[in-house]
């Protein structure tokens, strides 16, 4: 029994709830009161988590946390298709590469959306500017990608926990002050991922129109 | 260099292949945020990022192929006029005033999109535009003002080989052209393109993206040691506070447009297409179930429904009866009109309204009734909405638009020479049990009218789930009652004897009143009523609009009570 202890507005358990829904998993919620209520520093939060951060997901007995690695975990226990975490050893590393990269947006654009709306005190305009710089080389990698045939962010021709742990964060960027017009292919991208069957949505992450082959 | 708001000047805002299937680009010129989208058809749209409701950005919407729906409160436009054509929020009501969306020019050309502010110029390709075969560079934008951009980009010139500087924010180094973007004061894109197409594509994009990366960064780094300039500030119209609400029945309105028979055909045993193209530039916005006046050469007026799917306004395509007994309205269209006539048509008016909010809808047409459930199934269509679409004909050559049924993704049912309880049957069985948000829409003749209204209603279909119109009223009409009509805003009395409409009388007394049909089918010469009771002879309102008392049809309706006050 997966029990995933969450946040609504979270974009890293935003993640979770994502790849469980395509992986169509069931689920149990517990929802942690981040904000206002700082439950993710409450004592009963802490033994679960000493770092005092959400997602914490527990299967059974087994208590995980940190987005990237649950996403990981889930992909390698569940995915019966191999697709969202493959094995091979080059592609694990690309994977990990982008898990990476993920954790930079969210130091980034997610600082700016958490200083903005929830009250924390960061420094903006540098949080902005790690932002533009990341999304400035994606949408290159992903502009390229389109021109190469490669429409995800990994060489598989299909979507990997790496677009997933770098979706949420870039689609919530606005909520932080951090516009994408300029990186028109992340917004062609971002397009893909909202198509992915078993899409869900968040507060802040619309649907995308249909597909071509659905259209 | 200042950049001005209203310069008219044409400019790249985007690579066709920024904008593939569905999707909505977002852009901006001289400070205006832009939503770009290709629709369907191929038809690039540029329009205000911003919807009329509520100011969301429209770039956050759905491109549904025919229509933007905005992601907000659902709000959709249509291609080309960016007309609101469904408001959910009103979803039996047809949008009718004129909620559009503000445009901006559109052209397609040389691997790039192109937008001006206004339409103050007409467009022009660069020197040398339409020899070539151009190759786009990925665009590169940059954090600097556009003409340190366009100094950055002429610098790139090696000595022996200087720039070659073009109109509007533009240079010419070798076989590489450049265009700089105005996006604000302090913002520009570089949209660059090669004459001809490389060998090896990739490796001279990645090339060119390279050296314009390393001119953006230089760009940059100066661009942040001089104070940042004042962005522009656009000036957005204000909405008008009762665009949100939602106008009476009906409004007749007496513009029309010229429009040129394009084509003329047999659609099917007994039923002419005719193709109405206006001389120049989209017809205006419709919405399904809409229909249009057609001013024919011998003076009458008919109502045609609109058969075509969502932003398709290069053309209305009508279908019409070819043996008709009707006054010789379509008689002299199939007989006298040909290819390239010039006719007047009214704007579109809808009083057949399609939902969008129904978990099932089911379409029934009757021969010609066809014409509009077409138009309501492309809308669905587009939409992925569930609906089914049932035809009766009599005999097989007399399905009409046959093609364009079979291009539908939806259920179509074709039915033919049935018998008339077999129809009964049939219809009984389409129509099933009503359960909640099942709507239908049915067109045909008046038999088959009530065969699905008294059906449905034996099988729970409440009275608002049942949607229909009528092309003529076979009612006869009783016009023996006299009575008084006062027009409250004219200041008037007069007395209506028997044989005489209310209409007819109002004429007399030197009052315009707008007509069509007359004979209580089009909603034209509806009247709002302010005191007294009807006696609704029409087959234009339904029900409850009969009930509520509040508007009649001067051509054929009378008056119950001894006295009729008319909002006129």
């Amino acid at each position: 029994m997966i029990t995933l202890y969450d946040f609504e507005l979270s974009g890293n358990c935003y993640k979770l709830r994502l790849l469980m829904s395509i992986l169509r998993l069931r689920y149990d919620i517990i929802p942690v009161d981040f904000f206002p209520g700082r439950q993710h520093k409450s004592d009963w939060f802490l033994k679960l988590n000493p770092f005092g951060q959400l997602p914490v997901l527990k299967d059974d007995d087994l208590v995980l946390s940190d987005s990237g690695a649950i996403l990981a975990y889930l992909a390698k226990k569940y995915d019966e298709t191999g697709q969202w975490f493959p094995n091979d050893p080059a592609i694990t590393a690309e994977i990990l590469r982008w898990h990476a990269i993920a954790d930079d947006i969210t130091s980034t654009a997610s600082a700016a959306r958490l200083a903005l709306g929830f009250d924390y005190d960061f420094d903006v305009p540098k949080a902005q500017a790690g932002a533009h710089r990341i999304f400035r080389l994606m949408d290159e990698h992903l502009w390229f990608g389109e021109r190469e045939g490669r429409d995800w962010l990994c060489t598989p021709p299909h979507p990997t926990t790496a677009d997933i742990a770098c979706f949420p964060y870039v689609m919530l960027s606005e909520e932080g002050g951090i516009g994408r017009q300029d990186y028109p292919a992340l917004r062609r991208w971002s397009d893909r991922v909202r198509r992915i069957p078993g899409f869900t949505i968040m507060s802040g992450i619309f649907p995308a129109g249909r597909a071509l082959e659905q259209a | 260099m200042t950049l001005s708001l209203s310069d008219s000047t044409w400019y790249p805002i985007a690579s066709s292949d920024d904008l593939p299937f569905r999707h909505v680009y977002q852009g901006q010129l001289l400070g205006r945020e832009l939503a770009v989208w290709r629709a369907d058809d191929g038809n690039v749209n540029v329009w205000e990022n911003r919807c009329l409701h509520r100011g969301v950005r429209l770039s956050i919407g759905i491109n549904e192929g025919g229509e933007l729906k905005c992601q907000y409160h659902g709000w959709r436009y249509a291609n080309r006029s960016a007309g609101c054509t469904y408001i959910p929020a009103h979803p039996a009501d047809a949008p009718a005033r004129r909620i559009q969306n503000r445009t901006y020019p559109v052209r397609e050309a040389f691997g790039l999109v192109w937008s001006a502010a206004n339409d103050d110029q007409a467009f022009q390709p660069f020197p040398g535009a339409e020899t070539g075969d151009w190759f786009p560079l990925r665009p590169i934008p940059v954090n600097a003002a556009p003409e340190d951009v366009l100094a950055g980009l002429i610098g790139l010139a090696p000595d022996d080989q200087p720039a070659d500087i073009l109109p509007g924010l533009a240079v010419r180094l070798g076989h590489a052209h450049y265009f700089v973007q105005p996006v604000d004061s302090g913002r520009a894109v570089i949209r660059g393109v090669l004459a001809g197409q490389p060998e090896d594509a990739i490796a001279i994009l990645r090339h060119y993206n390279e050296t314009l990366t390393k001119l953006r960064d230089r760009l940059e780094r100066a661009a942040r040691k001089k104070p940042a300039p004042a962005p522009l500030e656009p000036a957005f119209e204000k909405v008008s506070v009762d665009l949100a609400t939602m106008p009476d029945i009906a409004i007749p309105r007496g513009n029309t447009t010229t429009v040129v028979v394009k084509r003329k055909w047999t659609s099917a045993d007994g039923v002419i297409g005719f193709e109405l193209a206006p001389r120049e530039g989209h017809l205006p916005t419709f919405q399904p179930g809409a229909h249009i006046d057609l001013h024919l050469p011998n003076g009458l007026i008919r109502q045609y429904s609109i058969t075509n799917g969502p932003g398709d306004l290069l053309s209305y395509i009508i279908g019409v009866k070819a043996e008709s007994a009707s006054k010789g309205g379509s008689k002299i269209l199939v007989e006298s009109v040909r290819e390239g006539d010039l006719l007047s048509i009214s704007e579109p008016r809808n009083n057949f309204p399609l939902r969008r909010d129904a978990v099932r809808t089911v379409l029934i047409a009757g021969g010609i009734g066809i014409t509009p459930l077409l138009s309501m199934a492309r809308f669905l269509d587009k939409s992925r909405l569930p609906y089914e679409l049932h035809y009766f004909t009599r005999v097989g050559e007399q399905v009409a638009f046959r093609a364009d049924l079979e291009s539908l993704h939806g259920k179509v049912i074709l039915h033919t020479g049935l018998a008339r309880t077999e129809i009964g049957q049939t219809i009984s069985q389409a129509l099933g049990e009503w359960s909640h948000a099942q709507h239908v829409y049915v067109c045909g003749p008046s038999a088959m009218l009530e065969s699905v209204r008294v059906t449905a209603a034996t099988q729970g279909w409440p009275e608002e789930s049942i949607h229909f119109e009528y092309f003529k009223n076979d009612k006869v009409i009783d016009d023996s009652s006299t009575f008084e009509v006062e027009l409250a805003r004219s200041a008037m009395t007069l007395q209506i004897p028997a044989g005489k409409t209310i209409m007819e009388v109002m004429r007399e007394a030197g009052l315009s009143v707008p007509s069509s049909c007359e004979q209580g089918a089009c909603g034209t010469c509806l009247t709002g009523v302010i005191e007294g009771e009807c006696d609704h002879q029409d087959v234009y309102l339904n029900d409850s609009e009969k009930r509520a008392n509040t508007a009649i049809l001067t051509c054929v309706s009378r008056a119950k009570s001894a006295r009729l006050v008319l909002d006129i």
